[in-house]
C-alpha cells in the first residue's frame, strides 16, 4: 500500500514536470508586406513631429482588399493544423481601436499627446512574437494569369529574418486569382515551416535570441561606470553576469555608456535550473535580483513581449 | 525407345507446377531487389504539379526487370522520397520540396519502425495512391541495359498525403512537430 502510494506521487510529480518544462510557444502573426500596402494604396501619412511618415493601414486593407482576408485565412488554417494557431490581425486592430477611444478619453483630460506609431500600437496589442509577412502580385498576359507569392516570418524582437519562401505559378488560363492565391500558400508554406523549424531547433540548441537593455534614473547617484560596487565597473560587472547566465556566453554588446547599455542576439536559455520555462523578462530577473543581493542596487524591470526586455537602475 | 503417355503426361503436370513456382520464386527476387533500391535511393521523383490540400503530386521513376513491381515499387519510392529525399521543383511553376526529416541517419536509428513501415502491405500504403489507375505514358517507359541486365525505367504519377503522413510520424514520436517542445 505504501509503495503503491510512493509510486503515484513519483507520478504525479514527473507529470507536472513534464507540464513545467514546456518552453513557452512563440505567438504568430499574418500581415501583408508593406510593399503590398504601398503597392495597393493602403498607405497613411501620419505627422510625427513636423515629418511625414508614411505607415501601413491595416484597418483600411481588411476592410477593403477580400483577397488579403482570404490569404490571412488561408494561411491561419494551415498553421493552426501544424500546431500554431495565429493571431488574429482583425481582432488586434478591433481591440485598439477601443484602446484608442479610451487614450482618447484620458487625454482629452490630461491634455497630454500620444506619440505612439500605429505599428507600435499594434506590436503592443498584439504581442506577436514572429510576423509571417505574405505579399503577392497577380501577373496578366492577355487571359492569361499567375501569381507571384512571398511569405516572410520576422522575429518582432530582433527583426532578424527567421524563415522565407517565394515562388512564381505557371500561368493558367480561366482560373480566378483567389484559387492561384490558394495554390501559391500550399506551395509555400511548406518550405516556410521547415524553415521555422530549423529556427526552433537552433533556438532549443542555442538558447532564444532576446535584445537586453539597461538605463539609469536622471536622479540616480550613481552610474554604469561607477566603480564603487566592487573592484570593477558597474557596467563591467553586469557583463560578467551576462556572461555567466547566457548560453555559451553568446551575446553581443552593441553601446555601452555611463547611462545605457544595449545588448543585442543575447542568447538566453529556455528553461531555468528548476526546469521552469522562461522568458527575457523572467531571465532579465535574474540580474535585477543579482543587483539587489551582491549590491543592494534597486532597479525597474520592463518587458515587451517573450524577446526584449529592459531594465532601469536606481529605484522601482 | 518408346516414351510412354504416362510419362508425357508427368512431364506436363511437373512443367504445370514448376513454372509458377519459378515465376513466384522470380518476383520475389524481383521486389526484394527493389526494396533494395529504395532503400539505397534508386528511384527519381520529381513534382508534377501542385496537388490538393494536403498532397503532392509527384512522378516517382522506379527500376526493375518487372514492370508490375516497378509500379508497385513506386508506392513505396514516393513515401521514402517525401519522408527522406524531397523533390526539386519544375520549370512548370512547381515549388522544390524539403523532406519531411533532416535527419541523415533517421532511417538506421528507426530501422524497426520503417521495416514494418515499408514491409509489403505496411502502413505505407495508407498516405499513396497511383493516379490515373496506374497508366503509364509511353514516354514513361524506358528499358535500360541489354540482355540479362536488362531492365525498366518506370514513371508513374503519384499522390501523397504528406500531411497525413507528416501527422501520422509526428505522432510515432519518430520526426519533431513544428510545436514539438513548447
Amino acid at each position: 500500500m505504501k509503495s503503491k502510494i510512493i509510486s503515484i506521487f513519483v507520478l504525479l510529480f514527473i507529470s507536472i514536470n513534464l507540464i513545467f518544462s514546456q518552453a513557452k510557444k512563440p505567438s504568430i502573426m499574418i500581415v501583408p508586406m508593406d510593399n503590398w500596402m504601398q503597392e495597393n494604396g493602403f498607405m497613411t501619412k501620419i505627422n510625427s513631429m513636423g515629418e511625414e511618415i508614411s505607415y501601413p493601414d491595416y484597418r483600411k486593407a481588411t476592410l477593403e482588399n477580400s483577397d488579403l482576408i482570404n490569404v490571412i485565412s488561408k494561411v491561419g488554417e494551415l498553421m493552426s493544423e501544424r500546431g500554431f494557431p495565429t493571431k488574429d490581425l482583425e481582432a488586434s486592430l478591433k481591440s485598439i481601436e477601443a484602446q484608442q477611444a479610451e487614450d482618447a478619453m484620458l487625454s482629452s483630460k490630461s491634455g497630454a499627446e500620444t506619440s505612439e506609431s500605429p505599428i507600435d500600437r499594434l506590436k503592443k496589442v498584439a504581442k506577436a512574437d514572429i510576423w509571417m509577412q505574405v505579399n503577392w502580385k497577380v501577373i496578366t498576359k492577355g487571359p492569361k494569369k499567375k501569381v507571384d507569392f512571398t511569405i516572410r516570418g520576422i522575429d518582432a524582437y530582433t527583426n532578424n529574418q527567421v524563415a522565407t519562401s517565394s515562388g512564381t505559378g505557371e500561368f493558367a488560363m480561366g482560373v480566378e486569382p483567389v484559387e492561384l492565391l490558394r495554390e501559391a500558400i500550399l506551395a509555400n508554406l511548406d518550405l516556410f515551416n521547415g524553415q521555422l523549424l530549423s529556427h526552433f531547433d537552433d533556438m532549443f540548441e542555442n538558447g532564444r535570441v532576446i535584445s537586453f537593455r539597461i538605463k539609469v534614473w536622471d536622479d540616480w547617484d550613481y552610474d554604469l561606470e561607477t566603480e564603487e560596487f566592487g573592484n570593477e565597473e558597474l557596467g563591467i560587472l553586469i557583463e560578467d553576469w551576462m556572461g555567466d547566465n547566457t548560453v555559451n556566453n553568446k551575446f553581443s554588446t552593441v553601446d555601452a555608456t555611463e547611462s545605457m547599455m544595449f545588448f543585442d542576439q543575447v542568447r538566453i536559455p529556455l528553461f531555468n535550473e528548476k526546469g521552469r520555462a522562461i522568458d527575457a523578462r523572467r531571465w532579465g530577473n535574474g540580474l535585477r535580483k543579482y543587483l539587489k543581493t551582491e549590491f543592494e542596487i534597486e532597479s525597474k524591470l520592463m518587458s515587451q513581449g517573450l524577446g526584449q526586455v529592459q531594465l532601469i537602475l536606481g529605484s522601482k | 525407345m518408346k516414351i510412354s503417355r504416362k510419362y508425357y503426361l508427368s512431364i506436363l503436370i511437373l512443367t504445370f507446377i514448376i513454372c509458377p513456382l519459378f515465376n513466384f520464386g522470380q518476383m520475389r527476387n524481383a521486389r526484394k531487389k527493389a526494396d533494395k533500391d529504395t532503400r539505397s535511393w534508386r528511384y527519381e521523383i520529381e513534382g508534377v504539379s501542385q496537388g490538393v490540400q494536403g498532397t503532392y503530386l509527384i512522378k516517382v521513376w522506379s527500376f526493375s526487370k518487372r514492370n508490375k513491381v516497378a509500379i508497385e515499387q513506386a508506392k513505396k519510392n514516393a513515401v521514402h522520397g517525401v519522408i527522406f529525399r524531397g523533390y526539386q521543383g519544375s520549370t512548370k511553376g512547381v515549388r522544390p520540396q524539403k523532406p519531411l526529416t533532416k535527419e541523415s541517419n533517421l532511417e538506421q536509428e528507426k530501422e524497426m519502425f520503417f521495416n514494418e513501415f515499408f514491409a509489403d502491405g505496411g502502413k505505407y500504403m495508407k498516405f499513396v495512391s497511383l493516379t490515373n489507375n496506374g497508366a503509364v505514358s509511353p514516354g514513361d517507359r524506358q528499358k535500360l541495359g541489354r540482355f540479362l541486365a536488362r531492365e525498366h525505367k518506370i514513371g508513374i504519377m503519384v499522390s501523397v498525403k504528406k500531411d497525413l503522413l507528416r501527422k501520422d510520424l509526428e505522432d510515432a514520436g519518430i520526426i519533431r512537430g513544428l510545436n514539438s517542445g513548447f
